[in-house]
């Protein structure tokens, strides 16, 4: 029988408050630079979902901008099988939110602004 | 509606109505539109696969969306993707050029005849055209002007269109079309969601930056009086704002509407 390893489990992702990172900050920024108002008090719900995500992803928020995108030749471009990974794994756990459609699509698009307002296009079609 | 306020009103559609189907005869139209655009030698290289979005299988439908137009092709009824037949001109050897001689279009005051189609025009221009590297763009700029003819005519028929670029080897693969054709762009068209004006005329360059006159440097002589000729006849109407709140809350609703991220 031959050996195999096990792997060795991810420690789970110790996240600091979500302000403190600099790609929610982009996020947070884009916000308000588009829609105007405070997309944090407009919104409560926001960042806790963000949160909720990371968790799911076991990533920060950046690590996550950081598996999407890469500098090739001094330039910042988009990782296609990140966002492809990513894209997937929203799709996942979106479908696996309790409550209704509407719900679920809110959760998912809240993950998706945080990465299209990080320069990472991501189209998901329509969620209703 | 007026030729003037046809250009004027088209604007690049994003919010389709998914749900309300297009006519038949209105798509049509626009085909019948593009059939009559100039060409050059009378070659007609524009080709287009009209595809329902709705008669597409699912995997169909998945594999032509692309990052950026991903949700405008499902939002969108109708797709009318359009090719170049590069083939068309050595398959006809001059014949549509002959054909113009016949019904006076080109005529001996222009110095004009069957034999200088066959024994100069084709053979030492147009047959040596197609083999030169120049040839595909030569000749997808008159398919272009066939496209912004089908283009207009939806806008003339009430409808909502936008240009987009989708991936050429699945549209080949997936609408099974001749190899030599060239995949273009795709008219996307429904009747929109978002209001017509889409928040307003679209940014464009200073005139003066664009169009010369007598050489590259001395712009065009812009007259005023023309422009408010044109306003009138609204070929010029309300620009787009930047940040205009009435247009940021309706991209708002519309979000809300069909579920999309913000």
């Amino acid at each position: 029988m031959s050996e195999q390893e096990t792997p060795t489990p991810e420690a789970p992702v110790e996240l600091r408050a979500l302000q403190e990172y600099a790609s929610v900050r982009t996020w947070l920024d884009g916000l308000r630079q588009h829609w105007g108002g405070d997309p944090v008090t407009d919104d409560p719900e926001r960042l806790p979902i963000m949160e909720a995500f990371c968790v799911h992803a076991n990533r920060d928020p950046d690590q996550i901008i950081k598996e999407t995108t890469m500098i090739k030749d001094g330039e910042r471009r988009i990782r296609l099988k990140g966002r492809e990974r990513y894209s997937k794994l929203i799709d996942e756990w979106q479908a696996q939110v309790e409550g209704s459609r509407i719900r679920k699509a809110k959760w998912g698009n809240t993950v998706r602004s945080f990465l299209i307002h990080n320069g990472v296009l991501l189209a998901s079609g329509m969620q209703t | 509606m007026e030729f003037k306020e046809v250009i004027g009103r088209r604007r690049s559609i994003r919010f389709f109505d998914p749900d309300r189907p297009v006519e038949h005869e209105k798509i049509q139209k626009m085909l019948e539109a593009a059939r009559l655009a100039s060409c050059a030698v009378n070659a007609q290289w524009a080709r287009a696969v009209v595809s329902f979005r709705d008669d597409l299988t699912a995997d169909q439908l998945t594999r032509l969306k692309t990052p950026v137009a991903g949700l405008n092709v499902d939002l969108a009824p109708v797709h009318i993707h359009w090719f170049n037949d590069l083939g068309t001109v050595q398959r006809n050897e001059g014949r549509p050029l002959k054909q113009l001689v016949d019904v006076g279009a080109l005529a001996p005051t222009h110095g004009w005849s069957h034999k200088f189609v066959d024994e100069f025009v084709y053979p030492q221009i147009l047959k040596p055209l197609t083999e030169s590297p120049a040839y595909a763009v030569a000749s997808t700029f008159d398919v272009g002007i066939a496209v912004c003819q089908a283009l207009l005519t939806g806008v003339d028929e009430g409808l909502g269109v936008g240009l987009v670029t989708l991936n050429g080897a699945t549209l080949k693969e997936v609408f099974k079309v001749p190899a030599d054709w060239i995949p273009l762009s795709t008219i996307l068209v429904g009747y929109p969601s978002e209001s017509w004006d889409g928040g307003g005329q679209r940014p464009r360059p200073p005139f003066e930056d664009l169009y010369f006159e007598g050489e590259y440097g001395k712009p065009f002589l812009r007259d005023s009086a023309v422009i408010d000729e044109l306003t009138r006849a609204k070929m010029f109407q309300e620009p787009a704002k930047p940040h205009d709140p009435k247009r940021i809350e309706e991209i708002k609703k519309l979000a809300e509407k069909y579920g999309l991220p913000m």
